[in-house]
């Protein structure tokens, strides 16, 4: 187990890690709660479980009644209950990772502020700090702590996006911060509530960070109201059943999830596996890439999270900090592993061991620019997702509960000024219709969402309209947008819209991992990756000539134009006028399994409902009406691709155990005295039980253009990308795909550990 | 017209009741039940009508002769949930057709069950509404402000209405972006429909539900049309039944938005039909409340049935609205009574989790139904938990329909006890207080977010488990008054509710104007809005004097998502009159969101008008109404033992037709009707209301 040494883990360089014994430094004359009644009765559990459930919902609805921000309405924020000394006992089902910080940022005031300022009832303590609580510095987080008969009970918290608070471009996403300096204001916890009385400089001082006070103000109205109200409920529960029975309640749940997940996790067997994500262009047009790597290594029942192998951090936007990567974590466990807990995943994190290396960009270091980087948390939790489900692959009883990655986050802001004078500035959320990935049992949903935010939705176009003055010219389900395989990725949206009554109006693109140059959500198990998002601007078009004779585009390609202007991932300001289109597209979900094994009548049937493209159907799945031959001769080919030479130096004797399905396509067996990871089709060996099962199969190395529909990231990035597939050499079944800088060596995705 | 007759079609039974306004005492009331009989509903209508009228001893024809006929209608609701619906196209702006299959992405789980939100790998969509195959794209184009930046392409439209016939498409949807604002577009596309296919059923959504949000307007409209054609057949059908009967007046039907609505509107909006069955109890909740039954006229009501509780609010005697619904995942605008849904009810399936026992959301419905039903459940539920509990007269449970069998009852939930070290009782009376604690949950997450606190409310418990769970719910609550409405009634509560309604006709103009509102415009939609309806009234048959007309404006902060309807003034408006407009939704905002709530330097929006029209169908007021006293004060008919929260204690058990009003006991005591059981905890006391409504006083927390 790690102990984070609390001299380098304080926050002020390397982020703030509670140590092992962080309690010790908490002031002896803040009383815990710590009392739990011995005998907990189920059906009192019960009641309490659903009244801490039904607490925190309406801890959320006060939020949003009360603020009335567009922002918080499409649920950018998350709200928890947490126990005496921060253990989750219920989060929400809105942006997960969002509120990951709280743990941290009460342990963080409990063991340098117990002292000064103190902690006291009716309290509320407010930080935007990423070194400590907040995953970057929009989502700011509020947590009050919950006395109970003179003892500190639990907390209340939550964390929410805010419109605007400084930094060198309105709302907070600059592209272009060297560092934290350029970013908006950040500030380490403070008690901005003393015993229930707001500390009028204070709120002054926070108001005067931002651009628009007023409507930080209203929100901070609202974030405060709603830790407020969540802080009463369970006064009043306690004082109902008593603040033992609820504690009791409380612990029991976070053992639960911890029960849960200790449980699954004995249903893998131990290995390690690893992902390797990219982040591209740390400043605009920048024109390189950098790297990240994920490796989880289960061993019985904890996992080790390790971010080794990611690139140091840099200049620029494209790092985050220890509590946004720990979070995606966190936030990808709760949806995948323990969605029967509702939430509550407090329990999990016991079982986690966090090796972090400081400085990399997963896990930056002051004074690295965060805010603008925030984006490339969905590109941890893609890239946890892809870990997790190949885990959940080993296991039977978990496969039914994999899902492959979603998109990657395309956020485009608008800017500008309506023919009223009225300044608009807010990102079109409609990221939060991208696809998702890929079941084990079936296709992912088209435009269903990301799974790290069930509920996060998009607003009609007539509201955006009535944001922005726009018209959008179409807002349709995008073919080809989703992954390849056995079972497709779902296809996320293409969107265009054009100046409509509007003074002035920039641009603004900013973009997770590598989400405009090369793949959106990975494949998982052989299945493709789903293709990279684009921006363009279709420049004086001949639009006004089109609707005079009654007709409108069917995309901004069908229409001539004087010029067309890619706009990369990350982009400061670009005018669109009158006549200008400019489309986004939303990615589609990874895809799953050999996209050869897809059933031909699931693909006719994607041809006649335009989820895919004919020429899709005939190079991916070697569907074509016309050639009965086509997927047969797409499977042959694959004969030609080149066997991996690699060392066999893992042979691990036979163990007498049974066959294990570790992959859709990969079993552990005992063949000839030896356990060997064997294709589950052919039989084929690839490789020792210990060894990576991609050194047995064949690979080829092509264009990312491959992928039906994907651009090109040389129009963006000058590192070589490649899509990798192997497959098997027994029955060429294609076993894995992936996407690599050109000359990094095989990914192995998967070792098993020997026993 | 001396008799007034409403009738609600369920799934199983479909109950009438028969109201004489010229009786002796008042009003006299007979219920008529019969059968159900799918798929030809109306056969089973006149078979409950009949059975009505031989309590008047008249016959059917007598009783049409002279009678007004309200009908609570699920025709509608029925082809949806089983899919019988039409073959529908779906003609939307060019670039907008996906918005049915988009369904803006995660809003459709709003209002789905917490265990489906959090399991990611098992959520997907439904089937779509209309297929893609006869969704058309139209090139035509109105922006917000309602100009048509993209005339209507006349030929490529006909072409494209053609297709659709040629699929052979029973009903058209036209829904158009930002028809809201112009309509005319909408308009011409129907005319041209009209003129290709003379015969189909058009929808448009500027004249399904007018307001701004082209998701949910389709939806709406797109179910309009799916529903259409069954309506008109079923319509059809039972005026042509009822005229072969002797009926000669206008069938009124129950809409959704708590009031009646002629055949013909019914035709055209079938929509407006579907939920109109828990509307109609809520409805009939509102007249009682009006009569302070409780002492209160703010009530929150919990219809109890098999597979859902149902919560209604009613604030100062009026019904709390919203403007959408679900079907599914699907949800649409449609101004509606706000009754909301929860998987807890009689049938609500328990289970073994992790720590404790888990109550529902799943429920085995009526089939299999209860293990103690003896039809095949094998699944123990609430129903089963109360059995054995002793809530319920093995022999005398749905007044003596349904024999429980408690012996696999019991088996079933020893079992499930085992596990936590209970036995069969107590794992019973475990379920039975989460059961409680989660339909009481539901409801205090209802008031909350409506920004009501549930201590100020009385409860009112109705349908066939609202006397079961009603004390304990109000207790959860910290509510000391709860009450079972018309005990005598509970079958009928829905049908009484349809006897008890109002004409009541809506028309919105959606909106999107900034401020400074101009009053002109304001005027003109309004006069345009009441003369249609003044219009639909007239056509109602109700007279011009006995209108009412009431004014409704949507607000919401430009800078902010709340949107606040309040009702305002009627009128010419001036200045003032928008000024006052204006104050009385910043007034609203702050009630319902808090002081300082809004942001008003930014301006407003102006998102909606509305003009509803009400106008009486009859005089019948609560109060009035005879029930009968049946006999003298009544003894306990008998003694067992029933398990209560504080431990087993024999229990009177009281024969309910038979109390008198006026009378009380003190808990323990069970109260047995015909169609509902009420428990009186120890502790609590229950008395027999002039209406002859249950109340009970609920004590303190247990």
């Amino acid at each position: 187990m790690t102990k984070p040494d609390p001299k380098a883990w304080s926050g002020k360089v390397h982020s703030y890690r509670p140590a092992a014994d962080w309690k010790a430094r908490v002031d002896d004359r803040l009383e815990l709660h710590e009392d739990v009644a011995e005998v907990l009765d189920p059906t009192d559990y019960e009641v309490i479980r659903q009244k801490l459930w039904t607490i925190n919902l309406a801890h959320g609805d006060t939020i949003t009644r009360i603020s009335g921000s567009p922002v918080l309405a499409t649920l950018d924020f998350n709200m928890s209950i947490l126990t005496e000394d921060a253990d989750v006992v219920m989060n929400a089902p809105y942006i997960q990772f969002l509120n990951a910080g709280a743990p941290l940022g009460i342990r963080y005031i409990m063991e340098n502020y117990s002292t000064a300022p103190g902690i006291d009832e009716g309290d509320i303590f407010c930080c935007n700090d990423p070194w400590i609580a907040a995953c970057h510095q929009m989502d700011v987080l509020f947590a009050a702590p919950i006395f109970c008969e003179g003892k500190l009970f639990g907390w209340a918290a939550n964390a929410g996006h805010q419109y605007d608070l400084g930094g060198i471009v309105p709302g907070g996403w600059p592209q272009n911060a060297e560092d934290v300096y350029s970013d908006p204001v950040v500030l380490p916890p403070f008690k901005l509530v003393e015993k229930g009385v707001m500390r009028r400089d204070l709120e002054a001082l926070y108001l005067r960070q931002s651009r628009l006070p007023d409507m930080v103000a209203l929100d901070l109205r609202a974030q405060l109201a709603g830790v407020r109200f969540a802080r009463e409920q369970i006064v009043q529960l306690c004082g109902r059943f008593g603040a033992a029975t609820v504690k009791a309640a409380m612990r029991q749940m976070v053992d639960q999830a911890q029960e849960s997940f200790r449980k699954k996790l004995l249903s893998i067997p131990d290995g390690t596996w690893t992902e390797t994500r990219y982040i591209d262009e740390p400043m605009p047009f920048s024109r390189t890439t950098q790297r990240t790597q994920l490796s989880v290594t289960k061993k019985g029942d904890r996992l080790t999270i390790s971010n080794a192998g990611t690139d140091a951090q840099t200049p620029g936007t494209n790092g985050i900090p220890f509590v946004t990567w720990a979070g995606s974590i966190t936030g990808i466990i709760s949806v995948s592993m323990l969605y029967e807990q509702l939430f509550a995943y407090g329990g999990c994190e016991r079982q986690i061991d966090y090796e972090a290396t400081p400085g990399t960009l997963t896990c930056v270091d002051y004074p690295a620019a965060v805010s603008g980087g925030i984006l490339h948390a969905v590109t941890m939790m893609n890239a946890m997702q892809a870990v997790l489900s190949r885990m959940m692959a080993a296991s039977e009883e978990l496969k039914g509960d994999i899902v492959a990655p979603c998109a990657e986050f395309m956020l485009p802001v608008l800017i500008g000024f309506n023919d009223r004078g009225e300044y608009f500035g807010q990102a079109i959320l409609d990221g939060f219709a991208c696809g998702s990935g890929a079941r084990s049992f079936g296709d992912g949903v088209d435009t269903g969402g990301p799974n790290f935010s069930p509920l996060s939705m998009i607003l009609n176009t007539e509201q955006l309209e009535q944001w922005y003055p726009i018209l959008c010219l179409y807002r349709r389900s995008d073919p080809d947008s989703g992954g390849a395989g056995k079972w497709r990725g779902g296809n996320g949206l293409r969107l265009g819209i054009t100046p409509y009554r509007a003074q002035s109006m920039d641009i603004v693109t900013n973009t997770g991992g590598q989400g405009a140059t090369s793949q959106n959500g990975q494949g998982l198990l052989g299945g493709l990756p789903s293709p990279a998002s684009h921006y363009v601007i279709r420049k004086g078009t001949e639009l006004a000539t089109l609707m005079a004779g009654k007709r409108l585009p069917q995309t901004a390609f069908d229409i001539a134009a004087e010029e067309t202007l890619w706009l990369g991932p990350k982009s400061n300001g670009t005018p669109l006028s009158k006549g200008d289109i400019f489309e986004f597209r939303v990615g589609g979900g990874g895809g799953y399994g050999d996209p050869l094994d897809r059933d031909p009548q699931l693909v006719a049937r994607d041809i006649e409902l335009g989820a895919i493209s004919p020429d899709a159907a005939r190079n991916v799945y070697g569907f074509d009406p016309e050639d009965s031959n086509a997927r047969s001769r797409l499977r042959e080919s694959r004969g030609k691709w080149r066997k991996l030479e690699t060392s066999d130096e893992t042979r691990v004797l036979a163990t007498g155990e049974p066959d294990l399905a570790i992959h859709e396509y990969v079993v552990a067996t005992d063949r000839n005295g030896e356990r060997v990871l064997a294709c589950a089709k052919c039989g084929e060996r690839l490789a020792g039980f210990s060894g990576s099962y991609k050194d047995g199969a064949l690979v080829t190395e092509v264009a990312i253009t491959t992928i039906p529909s994907a651009p090109d990231p040389a129009r963006y990035i000058d590192d070589e990308m490649v899509l990798r597939l192997f497959a098997c050499p027994g029955c060429l079944t294609q076993v894995s795909a992936d996407i690599a800088r050109a000359g990094e060596p095989v990914f192995e995705e998967m070792r098993l550990a020997a026993t | 017209m001396q008799y007034i007759v409403g009738v609600d079609i369920g799934g199983t039974f479909t109950d009438c009741v028969v109201l004489d306004t010229a009786a002796e005492n008042g009003v006299a009331v007979e219920i008529g039940k019969a059968s159900s009989t799918p798929p030809d509903f109306q056969t089973g209508f006149l078979h409950a009508l009949e059975a009505g009228a031989r309590g008047h001893d008249l016959t059917l024809q007598a009783l049409l002769r002279s009678a007004r006929v309200f009908h609570g209608c699920t025709v509608g609701t029925n082809a949806l949930v089983e899919g019988k619906t039409a073959r529908v196209g779906l003609l939307s702006t060019r670039g907008h057709i996906d918005a049915t299959f988009i369904m803006r992405s995660g809003a459709r789980l709003k209002w789905m069950p917490s265990q489906y939100i959090a399991h990611v790998a098992k959520q997907t969509k439904p089937e779509p509404l209309v297929p893609r195959a006869l969704c058309e794209e139209i090139d035509e184009r109105v922006a917000f402000d309602g100009a048509a930046v993209v005339d209507l392409n006349e030929d490529l439209a006909r072409e494209a209405i053609v297709r659709l016939v040629d699929k052979g498409v029973e009903a058209i949807a036209i829904s158009l972006i930002w028809s809201t604002a112009n309509p005319s577009h909408e308009r011409r596309l129907r005319d041209l429909v009209n003129e290709i296919a003379p015969n189909l059923f058009v929808s448009i959504s500027s004249e399904v539900s007018a307001r701004v949000g082209e998701y949910e307007r389709t939806v709406a409209t797109v179910i309009n049309a799916m529903i259409g054609p069954p309506m008109r057949h079923y319509l059809e059908a039972l005026e042509g039944d009822l005229a072969a009967n002797g009926f000669s007046g206008k069938l009124q039907i129950m809409s959704c938005a708590g009031g009646l609505i002629d055949s013909d509107l019914a035709r055209s909006l079938p929509v407006l039909t579907i939920g109109s069955g828990p509307v109609a109890g809520l409805i009939g909740a509102t007249n009682l409340s009006l009569s302070k039954v409780g002492g209160s006229t703010n009530v929150v009501t919990a219809d109890v049935g098999g597979t859902t509780l149902d919560i209604g609010t009613i604030h100062h005697g009026v019904p709390i609205r919203r403007p959408t619904a679900s079907h599914g995942q699907f949800e649409y605008f449609v101004s509606t009574l706000d009754v909301r849904s929860v998987g807890s009810g009689g049938g609500s399936i328990i289970r073994a989790g992790d720590n404790a026992l888990k109550v529902g959301p799943d429920s085995a419905a009526a089939n299999p139904g209860p293990i103690c039903f003896g039809r095949g459940g094998r699944l123990p539920t609430v129903t089963d938990a109360a059995a054995l509990l002793g809530y319920y007269d093995p022999d005398y449970f749905f007044g003596g329909r349904i024999r429980l069998a408690i012996d696999p009852a019991r088996e079933a939930l020893s079992e499930l006890g085992a596990t936590f070290g209970m036995s069969a009782e107590e794992a019973a009376a475990s379920a039975m207080r989460i059961v409680n604690a989660q339909m009481a949950d539901a409801i205090w997450l209802t008031l909350t977010q409506q920004g009501y606190d549930a201590r100020d409310f009385v409860l009112y418990g109705f349908g066939g488990g609202g006397g079961l769970h009603a004390g304990e719910i109000a207790r959860e609550l910290g509510i000391h008054t709860a009450v079972v409405p018309l005990s005598d009634l509970a079958a009928g509560w829905s049908a009484f509710g349809i006897a008890a309604s109002d004409a009541l006709v809506n028309e919105s103009a959606g909106m999107s104007m900034a401020s400074p509102f101009d009053p002109d415009i304001i005027n003109e939609q309004w006069r345009r809005l009441e003369a249609r309806v003044l219009d639909k009234l007239a056509n109602q048959g109700i007279a011009l004097e006995d209108i009412e007309l009431s004014h409704h404006a949507e607000l919401r902060y430009a800078l902010q998502t709340n949107q606040v309807a309040v009702s305002v003034e009627g009128g010419d408006y001036d200045a003032g009159g928008v000024e006052r407009m204006v104050a009385v939704f910043e007034a609203e905002y702050e009630r319902l969101f808090g002081q300082g709530s809004g942001y008003s330097a930014a301006g407003m929006q102006l998102t909606s008008l509305e003009v509803r029209g009400h106008g009486p169908m009859s005089d019948v007021a609560i109060e009035n109404v005879e029930m009968g006293d049946a006999g003298a004060d009544f003894p306990g008919k008998r003694e067992r033992d029933v398990r209560w929260a504080t431990g087993m204690q024999s229990t009177p058990i009281f024969e309910g037709t038979r109390l008198r009003r006026g009378w009380s006991a003190e808990g323990p005591a069970i109260l047995e009707f015909p169609d509902t059981t009420i428990l009186v905890a120890p502790g609590d006391s229950a008395a027999i209301h002039d209406t002859g409504s249950v109340v009970l006083t609920v004590g303190g927390k247990q």
